[in-house]
């Protein structure tokens, strides 16, 4: 292929991924799921009643891929019985991914508040009528993202995997990603503001999430507006990167133009790892010198006495 | 559809061997007529897809019990696990069975099942005393969605025709994860104190209507536009009655179910 | 049997990918539930969905690469470095959003000093949590339990495709199947080892790891079934 027009549809894919991220992380915390959502959870049983959507649909990676693999099937069939284009057809599949997804979100959150009885959890139907669309929205524009990504592998890189099977391949790691970056933006600070900055969650707060908003009380909506000054956006670049990353190695140094160009882009993606865990350390340092220690060596003061 | 009813038990109405028969049985015979009367006329196909119903609330069922006991991790695992096991039994049997291919399938799924059941708990010591037949009914429930959902698109469950319109189109990922959700989701949506038998069967209900309603769409390229429609209408009657069933539920067992509202009062949660 | 006997050494290549997956998992650092609240060391996501994600990222790029050349180490690299560029990826950001986010300090409860770099780690947790972040060892420790995972699903899908090279031309229908059948022993052996370590672990310094022998033994003997029915099933794509 001309190196040119491979290295387009990879920035192509790249910008797609990101985006998907992006999207992914706003729409688990507008409804909020996966291990933050343990916390709404709790919050009941430790007497403090919320209005915050109980989106418990499954993990944040089935969940995902279960909408780009309903996407890539939606699309598939109108691309091959209808050969309507492929734009509308990821379009389309994307849109009944997002209705699917939506009665996913609608039975999690009224099932987890109406097992809640005991601890007086009410279902507020305006809640679940105001946030559903935007889950659906963010699930749209993930899936599509990630049927984009799909597509582009499948009929310009020439990946051997069909479509459905790559989308819901890219939909696991999306949501793995999601929930391992972003989520921890909304569980560690945002469903936890009210407590002081810089100290994780001390164990006796959980459940004790912030419900008050700066007029009313907190949704959905105020995690999202939140969550997407830092959480999102970074999560997008964690799924564009490794999307990039991955294929970047494979397009540069080809493996079809021969075996040793095949061990350039696995040295390549080694030297990429190293790097990584070098920065990991530099931040590490550089935290530990800027927060200090929280504790006074004991060891230290028993040999200074 | 699953009527309420639920009795005073605390672990709910429908004993554990009236769920299984209802999903061994009704789920092969599902996938049976639906491959014969395909032969006749391809609409019948969503037989598979009602054949998958039962046995993805079998699933759900199995899972609910199971997960009661607390797996040390989420919930979504051990759907994935059975459904990873039942890919394997599913294409298994259908790739020896011919005719008998759905039971060769659920019994090679039953195996695998078992051996996973004991390792988990000779083994790794998972100490869940229904560990072992919890495995072999959710790979077995496992394995008859997949193998329903494939008869609802290939139109039969002869192993080349599913290879030809199931695996190497791709939806057998997508029949994968949704297989997998319909027998996950349905206890992980109604975890809690106050969770009720029925309230999750009719979410398993529910959302096994939406995979029937998605094989049906994906159905229409073998087995054309008129079969697939039919598929399509009847998962989406299954999927409007159980989802009634589900609002009906939720409004019985809830707290409160308020338009709006704001949160209860100090008082109120003495 | 004729089937399993001709295909004896992709057998073994298939249980030996399983065990592979089963023992990277002991190596990824999740904190489970915790961890999403910086309440405990690692990532804050589940062990099976975070294995999948980073060795089914490899399962990707090893397929791209066996679709254009033949050479078993290089597939099984290709796997392993996609597998470790999304974990890799996944853990900077992760302390991107621990650091500068919620601003603590990367610190294991579980060790008191960092076994690599020697850094004193019980002064930097923070009043009631089990530690936070990814220090330099749980991030290293992650990058192997990648590159495993990677290499086992990368041996898996080789030798599946191995199999079927035998009896049929490789086409979408063979692709498909064995994509999918790497697939779902890929689950199988993710969440063996999670229920080993009951969902959360550090990395190969946490006490825990040391269980790893009980969760390969029963990745071994699960693998070595759905290896056989596996085989079974895509030698009969000759007939078809």
């Amino acid at each position: 292929m001309e190196p040119l027009i491979s290295m387009g549809v990879l920035a192509l894919i790249g910008v797609a991924a990101t985006i998907a991220g992006a999207s992914e992380d706003l729409e688990s915390d507008v409804g909020s799921q996966s291990n933050p959502n343990s916390q709404v959870q709790l919050a009941p049983q430790m007497m403090f009643p919320h209005r915050i959507y109980n989106k418990a649909v499954s993990g944040e990676p089935p969940s995902n891929a279960l909408m780009s693999a309903v996407g890539a099937t939606g699309a598939v069939v109108l691309m091959d019985e209808f050969s309507l284009s492929p734009l509308f057809a990821l379009v389309f599949g994307a849109l009944i991914a997002a209705m699917v997804h939506g009665t996913f979100a609608v039975t999690s959150t009224m099932g987890r508040a109406a097992s809640q009885r005991r601890f007086k959890q009410p279902v507020y139907l305006d809640m679940i009528r105001s946030h559903t669309p935007v889950i659906m929205g963010y699930a749209f524009i993930t899936t599509f993202c990630i049927l984009v990504v799909s597509f582009l592998m499948d009929s310009v890189l020439s990946h051997p995997f069909p479509l459905p099977l790559l989308a819901f391949i890219w939909g696991i790691t999306v949501g793995a990603i999601g929930s391992s970056t972003g989520d921890v933006h909304y569980g560690a600070e945002r469903e936890f503001q009210q407590f002081e900055f810089g100290s994780g969650l001390n164990a006796s707060n959980s459940g004790n999430i912030v419900r008050f908003a700066e007029s009313g009380l907190r949704n959905g909506y105020d995690n999202s507006w939140f969550c997407a000054k830092f959480g999102g956006p970074v999560t997008g670049i964690a799924f564009g990167m490794t999307v990039f990353l991955g294929n970047w190695i494979t397009t540069v140094f080809d493996p079809a133009r021969g075996v040793a160009e095949g061990w350039l882009s696995v040295v390549a993606g080694v030297i990429i790892v190293l790097i990584l865990i070098f920065w990991n350390r530099k931040i590490e340092v550089a935290a530990r010198n800027a927060f200090g220690p929280y504790k006074q060596d004991k060891t230290e003061e028993e040999a200074a006495a | 559809m699953s009527a309420g009813g639920a009795g005073g038990e605390a672990k709910g109405g429908y004993p554990p061997n009236t769920i299984i028969g209802i999903g061994a049985a009704g789920g092969l015979l599902g996938i049976y007529l639906a491959h014969f009367l395909s032969g006749i006329n391809p609409a019948f196909s969503f037989l598979g897809g009602i054949g998958a119903i039962c046995a993805i609330v079998w699933g759900a069922d199995a899972v609910r019990r199971v997960a009661s006991y607390g797996l040390g991790t989420g919930v979504p695992s051990i759907g994935m696990i059975a459904l990873g096991m039942g890919i394997v039994a599913a294409l298994f049997g259908l790739s020896v069975g011919g005719i008998a291919g759905p039971i060769v399938s659920f019994i090679a799924a039953a195996v695998i099942g078992a051996i996973i059941g004991v390792l988990a708990n000779k083994v790794i010591g998972m100490g869940i005393p229904i560990m072992e037949r919890a495995m072999v009914e959710i790979a077995g429930a496992g394995t008859l969605a997949i193998i329903g959902l494939s008869t609802v698109i290939a139109g039969s469950f002869e192993y080349g025709a599913v290879i030809e319109n199931v695996v190497s189109t791709g939806f057998i990922a997508m029949i994968f994860i949704i297989g997998g959700m319909g027998i996950l989701h349905p206890f992980n949506a109604n975890l809690g104190p106050d969770e009720k038998q029925d309230r999750t069967l009719s979410v398993a209900v529910e959302k096994a209507s939406l995979a029937m309603i998605i094989s049906g769409i994906a159905s229409s390229i073998n087995e054309g536009m008129g079969a697939a429609i039919v598929t399509v209408l009847v998962g989406l009657a299954i999927w409007y009655m159980a989802f009634n069933k589900y609002y009906g539920f939720v409004k019985r067992d809830a707290h409160a179910v308020v338009g709006t509202g704001l949160l209860p009062s100090a008082e109120e949660l003495e | 049997m004729i089937d399993i006997m001709a295909n004896i050494v992709w057998m073994a290549l298939i249980v030996i990918g399983g065990v592979l997956i089963s023992w990277s998992v002991h190596f990824v650092p999740v904190g489970g539930a915790p961890a999403a609240m910086a309440q405990a060391t690692g990532i804050g996501t589940g062990t099976v969905q975070l294995a999948a994600g980073a060795g089914l990222t490899g399962l990707v790029s090893a397929g791209y690469v066996m679709n254009v050349v033949d050479n078993l180490p290089l597939i099984l690299a290709s796997g392993a470095v996609g597998a470790m560029i999304m974990i890799a990826v996944t853990m900077i950001v992760g302390t991107w959003v621990y650091v500068y986010g919620v601003g603590c300090v990367p610190s294991s409860a579980k060790v008191k000093v960092d076994p690599l770099t020697h850094d004193r780690q019980d002064l930097y947790v923070s009043q009631g949590t089990e530690g936070h972040g990814l220090p330099t060892v749980c991030f290293v420790s992650g990058v192997i339990g990648g590159a495993l995972g990677g290499i086992g699903g990368a041996l898996i899908y080789y030798a599946l495709l191995k199999v079927g090279m035998a009896v049929t031309e490789v086409n979408a229908n063979l692709v498909g199947l064995v994509g999918i059948f790497a697939v779902g022993i890929f689950f199988v052996n993710a969440v063996i080892p999670s229920y080993n370590i009951g969902g959360t672990i550090e990395g190969f310094h946490d006490p825990k790891w040391k269980k790893w022998p009980k969760a390969v033994i029963s990745s071994f003997v699960a693998t070595i079934f759905c290896a056989i029915v596996a085989v079974i099933a895509i030698s009969q794509m000759g007939g078809l």
